[in-house]
């Protein structure tokens, strides 16, 4: 086996770990902090690679403002959904069966949304002319997006990383996770630390489908196929726990990628055999539940 | 208006309601019903309302030249979800509450297996338009059950055809989603082109679950492999994720791409746009410039007038389905002898937009699947049907009887299924 092919795998199996990071680690922050479930979450994904190819491909703003605009879109839908629909619920008697029913009845409704909107045919954006090639290094040769994808999903984690650590929104989200109600007799508001906290989450869900828009398929059920893999995902890196997300994803990424490579026949299964070995042997995740820090 | 007057006039307007009624009642028991099920939701969603579409366009065509025999054609639709079991329950209720004389529709094969069942018991005829599956006239073959699309058999015949006057073509690979359908595609392929040609051997598979959104580590195995073609039975959005995340590989300049049940679906070109690559090998159910007849011509042109949108190949198949029923009617004097329409159906010949000059789609009494001729094709430039850039050209024709199954190998498989019970 050449190295060249190990370092191709590598990148392509990166790329996919971002996306399901970005998708991901949304879950499992709204999880850590608002303490719901977002079975919609993958929703906000299918809204911001419809936002993409909106502002993108039909209104024709450039490539990049238009994934910003994407996912500021998602974000504003998420705080939109949290505000009107998911507060009633906060502490409701069987509150648990409320938000799987609500969440799981918003994959529903934004997939007939979007089907209303922008019709049930496959839409398209072409990548940015400058990132359409390819990058050498040596004699391998990785698509110039891919790496892109990668950057953009490292300069969120880092981000996020600043955001909880070093700022004063990420020391309330960090107090909340703790205890929600020492934290509100603190003096922080923590109705409009959610609703941030959700909008943030759903922000980083739209970006992952903007940035999937030009290489993947944009189509009603789109949402459905990645909340899947970032179930797995976060029950690997430790549901509720941030870096968690970013394990689980390069893992699972980096598995299926390599899987492909030796055994294609049975690629489906590896990131199931992962889940299923994790559950077993450290059922809390990878990286054991701590708040969202 | 007193007191008195208005209930006069509500007196009066009840008994026109229920005038209405019954008109409408008497009206219904002369009407032809046909219980449609198509998804409307989802990734198969385009094709369902391309087919409904398509549907309503024969059924007012028929309606306005006086119906069959003086019958209206009425259509009904119900979301199938692709879901077997509800559309399970849609057919009972479509038979039970809706009185339908035909079933028809269905995208997913899984579920015309589950409706052939419901056909079967209730003697109900269901007419296929769409779903593929060729086990659903070979071994799970029941008299009620009609196709008027063509199935994988006949366009891996054609395939295996024109794989085998590819001298060049030896190393295969073959990439396709992991169900019943993705697997049937290949099969069938490869084992009649391993009858025509002994020189050519599989170098690599891979089955990614249907819907995979990512296909990029598959892509950097695949051109590991270094195959001469890749074949693959992807459809729909499947198709179209592959190709875009396979061109900054280059993969195109490197093999042949090779997708003839699906690949050359009018969606699919439509949806790359500028970003389908040259000369890749496609193939569909049915072609908006392939066959370049008027009959064909005026399908799409009337299709795009209704739904401002070019028709994918499921709506070709259920406009097939509803002058396939219609006709049948017509030639059996009935919509209600479900044996007697069998009878007259499966020696059905009729012509329709997909057959070219000097051919006429006709139906096979021994598995009631409809016989057509299949063309393959590559992507060549063409601006004629915008949104796409590519279309398919440089077109090989496959003669209908070339590509059927022979009654042998028809009674073969069921005999074999029977055993297997």
């Amino acid at each position: 086996m050449d190295s060249s092919l190990i370092l191709s795998q590598l990148i392509s199996g990166l790329t996919s770990a971002m996306t399901l990071f970005l998708v991901a680690s949304g879950l499992t922050l709204i999880f850590g902090v608002v303490n719901v479930f977002n079975f919609a979450h993958g929703s906000f994904y299918l809204l911001g690679a419809y936002f993409a190819y909106q502002v993108v491909a039909v209104s024709g703003v450039g490539f990049w403002p238009g994934v910003l605009l994407a996912s500021l879109g998602a974000g504003v839908a998420g705080v939109v959904m949290e505000f009107v629909f998911l507060r009633r619920i906060y502490g409701r008697a069987g509150e648990a069966g409320f938000q799987i029913l609500l969440t799981y009845s918003f994959i529903l409704i934004l997939d007939d949304v979007v089907k209303m909107i922008w019709g049930t045919d496959y839409k398209s954006i072409e990548r940015p002319e400058s990132l359409s090639g390819q990058i050498s290094f040596g004699e391998v040769a990785f698509p110039a997006y891919d790496l892109a994808v990668i950057a953009a999903g490292l300069l969120v984690a880092v981000g996020m990383w600043w955001v909880i650590r070093k700022t004063p929104f990420g020391r309330n989200l960090r107090a909340i996770s703790a205890n929600r109600e020492m934290a509100s007799s603190l003096g922080v508001n923590v109705p409009l630390t959610l609703s941030l906290v959700f909008g943030l989450a759903t922000a980083m869900g739209g970006l992952s489908g903007a940035l999937s828009a030009p290489v993947r398929t944009v189509t009603p059920g789109a949402g459905i196929e990645v909340i899947i893999g970032s179930l797995i995902v976060v029950v690997i890196g430790g549901l509720g726990n941030f870096w968690g997300a970013l394990v689980g994803a390069i893992v699972i990424g980096e598995v299926t990628a390599f899987g492909i490579l030796f055994l294609p026949q049975w690629a489906v299964l590896f990131s199931y055999i992962v889940m299923a070995l994790v559950l077993v042997f450290r059922p809390e995740g990878l990286l054991a539940r701590r708040g969202a820090s | 208006m007193g007191r008195r007057g208005m209930m006069w006039g509500k007196g009066l307007a009840l008994g026109m309601a229920l005038l209405l009624c019954a008109a409408d009642l008497a009206m219904a028991a002369e009407k032809i019903v046909i219980g449609g099920m198509y998804p409307m939701t989802g990734r198969g969603g385009r094709y369902g309302l391309d087919s409904v579409a398509a549907a309503e366009i024969a059924a007012d065509e028929i309606n306005a030249k006086g119906g069959v025999n003086g019958r209206m054609i009425d259509l009904i639709f119900t979301d199938s979800k692709s879901n077997p079991s509800y559309a399970v329950k849609v057919a009972n209720r479509y038979i039970k509450e809706d009185k339908v004389n035909f079933l028809m529709g269905v995208v997913s094969s899984a579920v015309g297996l589950a409706v052939t069942e419901v056909s079967k018991e209730n003697k109900v005829i269901f007419v296929g338009t769409d779903h593929a599956s060729t086990g659903l006239t070979m071994e799970k073959f029941q008299p009620y059950y009609f196709r008027v699309s063509n199935n994988t058999y006949q366009s891996a015949a054609a395939a295996a055809m024109y794989a085998a006057d590819k001298k060049e073509w030896k190393k295969y690979y073959v990439i396709g989603p992991d169900y019943e359908y993705g697997h049937r595609v290949w099969e069938d392929f490869w084992t009649l082109l391993q009858k025509r040609r002994k020189d050519v051997e599989m170098v690599g598979q891979a089955w990614p679950k249907l819907y995979e959104p990512d296909y990029t580590p598959f892509i950097t195995a695949i051109l590991k492999a270094k195959p001469d073609v890749l074949v693959t039975s992807f459809w729909g959005g499947d198709t179209v994720a592959f190709i875009k995340q396979a061109l900054p590989y280059k993969l195109f300049e490197k093999m042949t791409f090779f997708n003839y049940d699906a690949g050359g679906n009018y969606e699919v070109l439509e949806a790359l746009g500028k970003d389908m690559p040259k000369g890749l090998v496609l193939s569909a159910r049915h072609h908006l410039n392939w066959p370049d007849t008027k009959q064909n011509q005026e399908f799409v042109a009337k299709f795009k007038a209704k739904a401002g949108r070019y028709p994918s190949y499921a709506a070709e198949g259920a406009y097939a389905g509803v002058y396939f029923i219609a006709e049948g009617v017509r030639q059996a004097g009935t919509a209600e002898d479900p044996d007697k329409l069998v009878a007259v159906m499966e020696k059905m010949k009729f012509k329709l937009p997909e057959d070219p000059e000097g051919f006429t789609s006709y139906m096979r009494p021994i598995d009631h699947q409809i016989v057509q001729v299949q063309a393959i094709g590559e992507t060549v430039p063409n601006q004629s049907f915008p949104p796409a850039t590519m279309m398919l050209g440089n077109w090989k024709v496959y003669k209908a009887e070339e590509i059927i199954p022979s009654e042998e190998e028809i009674l073969a498989a069921r005999k074999a299924a029977a055993q297997k019970k």
